[in-house]
């Protein structure tokens, strides 16, 4: 046996017959690493996917009535922010459209509550064949609807308990609708949550004919003169608000963000806390552990080799806290994403150096005072059971 | 006669105020079996973690193996004893969580690289070749014992520190050890120096000295005294 | 000031090279002291001497094929200890006591400090230097060599007993510093060339495999085998295959060291005595490995030095251009811009959705050459210019300044122009034609020639 392999078998030797001690620093050490590394892949993962989603948006271009609030924001943010419903007159905004020249996809929408089996959905009007151009990337479950058709969102057909095929029969202001369900829509956004239909369907059912909530706009042009557009567009339709998709986007942001922040706060108390803890339960192992000290220095142990076998455990901890830690870590991080933004955090195997480090970092940090009381110790002393 | 494993002059020890041993001249040839008696406080564990380079003396100077302990640092008193000492404590103090074999490996890590066929061959010379795998805590006294005397001759050291080896045995298990000690001593040829306050484990030595209040009172050989 | 600091790195790894050698060849300090000092001024006198001697690139060329040899030397030893660890040979241990002779140690220092010399001497501007500053400099580095090797000698003794140099640490670490030293100056640099061997003997080689075996469309070969192949024509195939060559010899030497085997006690009674001769053994072998460990560092920060190059390149924002209604370009002499102050000038021209980009430069014979700013064999990335040479960005080539002009190779494309008195016309359509049929090739063989 050489003398590296003995080192790991002394450590786990010595690990194993504390059994609660090393279960204790171990769940400690681990959580800190795992808090620390489920920051960094929540952080990671959506700083990624915000930007992705809004280079993702088909849409880089929004038509809004100035009255409405959006409530538009990436994942299932849903603010749910309507005040004061106002719309925006279709033949308007095609008129607006041709007269300004700009060269866009366009896509309407009009969003409006229908009255379903006692409760109210959201049910959003649009032309599916624009649909289909504008957002590549929805998933559709089914077929693209028919006349008298309809595509509900995953979230909400889990909710209501519809698949494809169902017939539902929705309320609006004026009349009652039949519709059969063609498909199961899911985009990873707020989409999941909505029914589709097609939009003059929509407006009847509402009693807002030609009326629009929303226009999306995907406008072929460089960085600079998507700014040049909005304001072109702007000065065409004065009644309603012509937003660049970015700014919708920042919501996300500004949440990523707080999510982040806070994040970092109860990451820095828990390491704070954790290292104090390892510290604190390291001192008293090595304080019990005196004798045992003692006598490997009378064998014959310098003060540095005595160290390198308790270090070696600390060493030893922080690498089974971390490598739990990165797992349990993952974990966390997938619930943060999945309950805050609706979606699935990558899985990121170079994190698990992060939580190594962290871990490691804090069982050596912790016992930097014991293993000075170890390097100092004296053996006659100690042997004598002083 | 041989060379002398230890020589000291004027070694003295003090601690703060008190004088733990007085200003001893002694000599131990090599190959002796010396033992040190007196009752507690009387300076035999002080002289013996002197001379075990566990301690350092106040005043004085002291040799053992031709080496000046007083000019060794900490570290080097260190590598000092792994080569040139092994020491059998009363109280055994073994670690509880390495088993027999495992507790001897140790000191032969410390001295150098650990050799498992070695440490087993050397718990079956003292007799322990069925309990190799005991820990401590499953151990008798006696036999603690013997793990500790094959852990102290692993490296095979010029001396042999016992500080009262047989304090905490019976009569049956004492004579056990000194007589395993003995054999050993024939076979290995090192020193042994022994501290005890019981005349019958003394007398198995060649030599006896009395310290009282860290002074060299008396001193006796077998032979005379017989 | 600034010229004397350039030298500092070079003698910095000189002087670690003498440390070495003082660890090396132990108990021969005096003459490592004397070889190391006096082949240093050699060193820096000779090749002195080589630049006054011969104009431009041949003392570059000639110190660079003697770190070249050095190199391969390494390789050699390399291959040599894992073979002689393999059968145990004893003409090694034969070679080691040779090894520690005085004439060896004289001989292999001073050697290597001339080296070291030749490598810093070519840091400063030397190129037609005069004699009075070559006696200068000759003495200059007497000096300084004599402080540098009794600073080393004061902190040799310093250092711990376990700090001990093995021949083959020696050879592996001496040889790490030479390039270190060298990769730090564009010239004398191995690891960029290198890569860019091992990248066009990669490319040709597959492309003589295809021609001849591998038919593009042969019923064997299924897509997915190409996209294998494809694989070794990525940007990365050369780096990669000359990190290989770069750091194999260090991990050869390494590994000799590690399959050492420990020495037999089979034969000794005593536990103690046994376990304390393997346990030296170990100690012993961990020692030596410090050399060729630190060698890994050493290497790797020649190839961190070589691929990003610390040099300044001249290398102008490329101003547009527009041609006439007879579409000619017409770049003025004075003005703005001195087109004949022997500096690059680039100029960018746009036509539609094509362009081109090329320079004007005044070479040192005193003519004006209009190049495309891109060769016929790399990605078009572009010249700088340094002193007495321009770079090609993507494959490091150094084009001396003298050649720039003349077509081949990684050489500027040359486009035909017509020089004025005031200025140069070039024709728009051709430039635009040119850059397009060179852009084209090299986009093609970097595709692999599918």
């Amino acid at each position: 046996m050489n003398k590296r392999r003995w080192l790991i078998h002394l450590v786990l030797r010595a690990l194993a017959h504390r059994k609660g001690r090393t279960a204790l620093l171990l769940a400690v050490l681990a959580m800190a690493s795992s808090l620390a590394t489920a920051l960094g892949i929540v952080s990671f993962s959506m700083e990624t996917r915000v930007a992705e989603e809004v280079r993702k948006y088909g849409a880089n271009l929004i038509i809004i009535p100035e009255s409405a609030r959006l409530d538009i924001g990436s994942g299932g943010l849903n603010f749910g922010v309507v005040s004061d419903p106002a719309y925006l007159r279709q033949s308007l905004v095609e008129e607006a459209l041709v007269k300004s020249g700009l060269k866009a996809e366009v896509s309407f929408h009009l969003r409006g509550a229908l009255h379903m089996k006692n409760t109210d959905v959201i049910a959003e009007g649009v032309n599916f064949s624009d649909i289909r151009r504008l957002f590549p990337w929805w998933q559709l479950n089914g077929n693209w609807p028919a006349v008298g058709e309809t595509v509900v969102g995953s979230d909400l057909a889990l909710r209501m308990k519809l698949k494809a095929g169902d017939v539902v029969e929705m309320a609006g202001v004026d009349k009652k609708i039949q519709l059969r369900i063609s498909g199961i829509v899911s985009s990873g956004g707020e989409e999941d949550d909505l029914l589709f239909m097609a939009l003059p369907e929509l407006q009847q059912a509402l009693g807002l004919e030609g009326q629009l909530t929303l226009v999306r706009l995907m406008v072929t042009a460089g960085r600079d003169s998507l700014r040049q557009s909005a304001l072109t567009l702007q000065r065409h339709v004065p009644t309603a608000k012509v937003n660049e998709v970015r700014q919708t986007a920042r919501t996300s942001e500004g949440l990523l963000a707080k999510v982040k922040l806070l994040m970092l706060m109860v990451t820095a108390v828990v390491l704070v806390s954790a290292g104090s803890s390892v510290a604190g339960t390291m001192s008293t192992t090595v304080l019990e552990r005196g004798k045992e000290i003692g006598l490997m220095k009378a064998m014959g142990g310098t003060r540095w080799e005595v160290m390198l076998i308790f270090c070696g455990e600390a060493a030893m901890l922080g690498v089974l806290g971390g490598f739990a830690g990165y797992l349990f870590g993952s974990v966390i991080a997938q619930f943060i994403t999945k309950t805050v933004f609706a979606a699935s955090a990558e899985f990121i195997p170079w994190f698990v150096f992060v939580s190594l480090g962290v871990s490691l970092f804090l069982a050596l940090l912790g016992s930097v005072g014991p293993m000075i009381s170890v390097f100092r110790l004296d053996p006659v002393r100690s042997l004598r059971g002083e | 006669m041989s060379e002398n494993i230890i020589e000291t002059s004027g070694l003295t020890r003090n601690y703060g105020d008190i004088c733990a041993l007085k200003p001893l001249e002694l000599k131990v040839p090599e190959g002796e079996w010396l033992s040190v008696m007196g009752h507690s406080g009387s300076g035999k564990s002080t002289f013996m973690n002197l001379v075990g380079g566990l301690d350092r003396p106040s005043a004085g100077s002291l040799k053992v193996g031709g080496e000046d302990l007083l000019a060794l640092t900490e570290d080097g008193l260190a590598r000092f004893r792994r080569k040139f000492v092994g020491i059998i404590f009363q109280q055994h103090h073994m670690v509880p969580y390495l088993t027999a074999v495992e507790n001897v490996m140790l000191a032969q890590y410390f001295h150098s690289v650990p050799d498992e066929a070695e440490a087993r061959s050397a718990l079956e010379r003292v007799g322990l070749g069925h309990r190799l795998k005991n820990r401590p805590g499953e151990l008798s006294g006696g036999e603690q014992q013997r793990v500790c005397i094959a852990r102290a001759i692993i490296n095979s050291p010029k001396l042999l520190l016992g500080d009262e080896p047989t304090g905490n045995l019976d009569h049956k298990s004492t004579v056990m050890i000194m007589e395993l000690l003995k054999e050993l001593r024939a076979e290995e040829r090192f020193t042994v120096i022994m501290v005890t306050h019981n005349q019958e484990v003394a007398a198995w030595g060649d030599r006896t000295i009395y310290l009282d209040d860290g002074v060299l009172v008396r001193e006796e050989r077998m032979g005379e005294k017989q | 000031m600034a010229i004397i600091l350039k030298t500092i790195p070079h003698l910095l790894a000189w002087s670690v090279i003498v440390l070495v050698s003082f660890r090396g060849f132990t108990g021969r300090r005096s003459v490592v002291t004397l070889s190391s000092i006096s082949g240093l001024i050699i060193g820096v006198s000779g090749s002195c001497i080589l630049f006054r001697s011969f104009p431009g690139a041949i003392p570059f060329g000639i110190i660079k094929s003697i770190l070249g040899l050095s190199f391969l030397l390494l390789w050699g030893v390399s291959v040599a200890s894992g073979y002689s660890n393999a059968v145990r040979g004893e003409a090694f241990c034969r070679s080691k006591q040779f090894f520690q002779s005085s004439i060896c140690a004289g001989t292999v220092t001073g050697i290597i400090s001339m080296v070291a010399g030749a490598v810093s001497v070519c840091a400063l501007p030397v190129t037609g230097i005069s004699a009075l500053s070559m006696v200068f400099l000759a003495l200059s580095s007497a000096l300084i060599a004599y402080f540098i090797v009794y600073a080393v000698r004061f902190i040799e003794k310093r250092l711990p007993e376990s700090f001990m140099v093995s021949p083959l640490g020696m050879v592996v670490s001496v040889v790490s510093l030479l390039l270190f030293s060298s990769s730090s100056i564009l010239r004398l640099d191995l690891f960029s060339p290198l890569s860019m061997k091992v990248m066009k003997g990669i490319h040709d080689f597959v492309h003589q495999f295809m021609e001849s075996i591998l038919i593009p469309d042969h019923l064997f070969v299924r897509p997915i085998v190409w996209k294998y192949i494809g694989f070794l024509f990525g940007n990365g195939v050369g780096f990669w295959g000359a990190m290989v060559i770069w750091f194999a010899p260090v991990f050869l030497i390494i590994t000799a060291f590690l399959s050492e085997r420990l020495p037999s006690v089979a034969h000794i009674r005593q536990g103690a005595q046994r376990r304390t001769l393997l346990a030296a053994a170990v100690t012993l072998r961990r020692c030596r490995l410090v050399m060729p460990l630190l060698s890994i560092l050493i290497f790797a920060a020649a190839a961190y030095q070589s691929s990003y190059p610390s040099v300044e390149y001249w290398d102008p924002k490329p101003l547009a251009v527009t041609a006439s209604q007879a579409g000619e370009i017409f770049i003025p002499k004075k003005g703005e811009i001195n087109l004949e102050d022997g500096k690059l000038h680039k100029y960018l021209f746009k036509k539609g959705d094509k362009e081109a980009r090329f320079f004007v430069l005044k070479g040192p014979a005193g003519q004006l050459t209009v190049d495309l700013d891109a060769c016929a064999i790399c990605k078009p990335d572009g010249y700088g210019q340094t002193e007495g040479t321009v770079i090609c960005y993507y494959c490091k080539t150094l084009i001396p300044l003298e050649t720039v002009g003349k077509p081949g190779g990684c050489n500027p494309v040359p486009v035909q122009f017509t020089e004025k008195a005031d200025g140069v016309i070039i024709d728009a359509i051709t430039l635009i034609n040119s850059w397009g049929a060179t852009v084209q090739a090299t986009a093609r063989v970097k595709e692999g020639g599918k």
